[in-house]
């Protein structure tokens, strides 16, 4: 299809300033990709679905790759999917390379990002064609599934993780159960406002910018450390593409990792990046030069770390489910415009999802020139205190969650209870991306649960005797968690605690 | 057995199935974690041994419950003195509280911040998106 008779002019330019805005988020550490789109969402109700989704996805592909730049400057990944850039980026700032480095983690990051993009497009309507045949066992399962996985990468405890996803779950249940139209679990007091649950929008921004902020300000509000770069005349070592040479293996493998990793739900992006890094490490000749400023481990990084973005994508187009927590806001995204994501979506919007394509191909090219061309005076937005930037944020969440059910001020008090809850879960080790993972798919599961039990007559056996593809799903949901229960064996064994992935 | 792995389906209840389920998990998973740290806490011989710390060391007593209180403050005044006055309000007195200081600099920049913002939001949600506003 034609790509203009999907993307207007005005979609292509509300894409080119999400990757900016997007750019500026991942810059200025603290501050992620998920925010961003958390943040531009009330935005989009008052556009076209195609446009605001090439608003999103510029975001979403900005705000993953402008991590690289504090992570290669200042040795503080911006979002966590560029930790390991910051093990061979920023050796390469202090021998006075840092545009060098900054050039090749965005060569690599557009190489990671068309990567991914191709999977996705070639990969999504096959996964969901199978889908489609699900019965709401199946369904169900699934969405075990995407909660065992999800626990058994969150580091530390299996248990911790899962029991995190459960009250996500139980939290999504409150309200009215659409079945027999009766409420359940709300507080005395609050039938009206608690009717339909807590709005998903406040709760994702509450968790993730709220909770922050606060967190920061316990901190002090630090400014970040504004250790001085400048980009000396690089004349003897200067960026080409001749850098590449040699290197076309590892950057095709680490993008393949970060795709891989993109599409088990709930992973975030630190894993990926990690993984691909201690991968190129195995394979490099040279390993002990890793990490002392070489090209091979920041390439590793940033392609992986950019092909997530499409792999993330796979699970959510095609199964309904999001890979992470950047994708769980996508949902409420599309929720807003009455659009289901699950396995009809590709089917039933065809020219939605053409726009996503586009969207990606566009927000990687604008993401590339942008970056590429201009990183001298991107570098700046590092220094932008944090003083100016919060205020904003603050206001931009309350407004965003005032207007989401056209004007609800208990969607404010949502926000400012869950921004607290965030951040109290922080202190108390209840981790937030099971927990989002499990809210957005809270009623969901709760409906293929009671729907499979009306179809058996109440047998819970259905769940194992319903046919292959069931069996399937308890193989694989199984292994997730024996693979989390020897994980964490082995690296308590090592007594690994330097590197802990994080969403 | 059957009657084990049977649930009794009533139309009347359908709502309450699966809460229950979720709340039975729930507390068994924490009377399990609750169990493994005893054990751990025996093993190591620090079962009486309680450091839990919820701040941080020297936090940050007045920006932390300063920005909670403006936060609630913000939240209350939103709907009575409407966007326009409440945000600019709350963002001068929150980007003086990160700030840190009152100097004349200071306040100048939360002023210009507060403002400008204010009124960007306000004309480009209100009024060009026509998204509601308080």
């Amino acid at each position: 299809m034609d790509i203009f008779e999907i993307l207007s002019p005005l979609s292509v330019l509300l894409c080119f300033i999400g990757v900016f805005i997007g750019i500026i988020f991942g810059a200025i550490p603290g501050m992620t990709a998920t925010m961003a789109i958390a943040l531009f969402l009330p935005i989009t109700y008052s556009l076209d679905m195609v446009d605001a989704i090439a608003l999103l996805i510029g975001l979403y592909v900005g705000g993953i790759s402008g991590g690289l730049v504090p992570a290669v400057l200042l040795n503080i990944p911006g979002t966590p999917s560029s930790l390991c850039t910051t093990f061979d980026g920023y050796p390469m700032t202090q021998k006075g390379e840092g545009e060098k480095a900054l050039k090749i983690g965005i060569t690599a990051s557009i190489v990671g990002g068309f990567f991914s993009l191709t999977v996705l497009y070639f990969f999504a309507p096959v996964l969901a064609s199978v889908a489609i045949k699900f019965s709401s066992v199946e369904k169900f399962l699934i969405i075990v599934f995407a909660l065992t996985v999800i626990a058994s990468i969150s580091k530390g405890s299996l248990l911790g993780g899962i029991f995190s996803g459960f009250i996500g779950v139980y939290l999504s249940l409150i309200g009215m159960f659409a079945d027999n139209n009766q409420l359940r679990l709300i507080p005395p007091g609050f039938e009206e406002e608690l009717a339909y649950g807590f709005s998903l929008l406040p709760v994702l921004i509450g968790l993730f910018a709220i909770a922050q902020i606060l967190q920061e300000s316990e901190e002090g509000m630090k400014a970040s450390p504004h250790q001085t770069f400048d980009f000396k005349k690089e004349k003897k070592n200067r960026f080409t593409f001749k850098i590449f040479n040699g290197q076309i293996i590892n950057t095709i493998r680490s993008s393949m990792i970060g795709t891989f990793i993109g599409m088990l739900p709930g992973v975030g992006g630190s894993a990926a990046s990690i993984s691909s890094y201690s991968q190129a490490k195995n394979f490099s000749k040279h390993p002990e030069k890793l990490g002392t400023g070489e090209p091979e481990g920041l390439i590793a990084s940033e392609s992986a770390n950019n092909g997530l973005i499409g792999g993330a994508l796979i699970p959510l187009l095609s199964l309904g489910i999001p890979g992470d927590s950047t994708t769980a806001v996508l949902v409420g995204a599309l929720l807003l415009q009455g659009i289901q994501v699950g396995p009809l979506f590709i089917p039933a919007n065809p020219d939605l999802w053409d726009g996503i394509i586009y969207a990606l191909i566009i927000a990687n090219i604008v993401m590339f020139l942008l970056m590429f061309f201009s990183i001298k005076h991107m570098a700046k937005i590092i220094y932008i205190p944090k003083y100016i930037i919060y205020p904003i944020i603050i206001v931009m969440c309350v407004v965003g969650s005032y207007a989401i059910n056209n004007g609800v001020m208990f969607d404010v008090w949502t926000l400012l209870l869950f921004g607290l809850a965030g951040y109290v879960f922080m202190k108390i080790g209840i981790q937030v991306a099971p927990f989002l993972i499990g809210f957005i798919l809270g009623k969901e599961l709760e409906k293929y649960f009671i729907d499979s039990l009306k179809g058996s007559g109440g047998d819970l056996t259905i769940f194992f005797t319903k046919g292959p593809i069931a069996l399937l799903l308890w193989m694989l949901i199984a292994i997730s968690i024996i693979y989390a229960i020897m994980d964490n064996r082995r690296s308590k064994k090592a007594g690994d605690q330097t590197i802990t992935p994080s969403t | 057995m059957k009657d084990l792995l049977t649930v009794e389906l009533k139309f009347s209840e359908y709502h309450t199935i699966f809460p229950k389920i979720m709340l039975t998990i729930l507390i068994f998973l924490a009377v399990l974690m609750l169990l493994l740290n005893i054990v751990k806490r025996i093993k190591k011989g620090t079962l009486t041994a309680f450091r839990f710390q919820f701040f941080i060391d020297n936090y940050d007593k007045l920006k932390f419950y300063g920005t909670v209180v403006l936060l609630i403050a913000y939240a209350l005044v939103l709907e009575r003195i409407g966007f326009l006055p409440a945000s600019i309000l709350f963002m001068f007195l929150i980007t003086l509280l990160f700030i840190g200081n009152i100097k004349k600099k200071s306040i100048v920049v939360s002023l210009a911040n507060s403002l400008a913002t204010s009124l960007v939001i306000w004309y480009l949600f209100g009024q060009l998106f026509d998204i509601t506003l308080p």
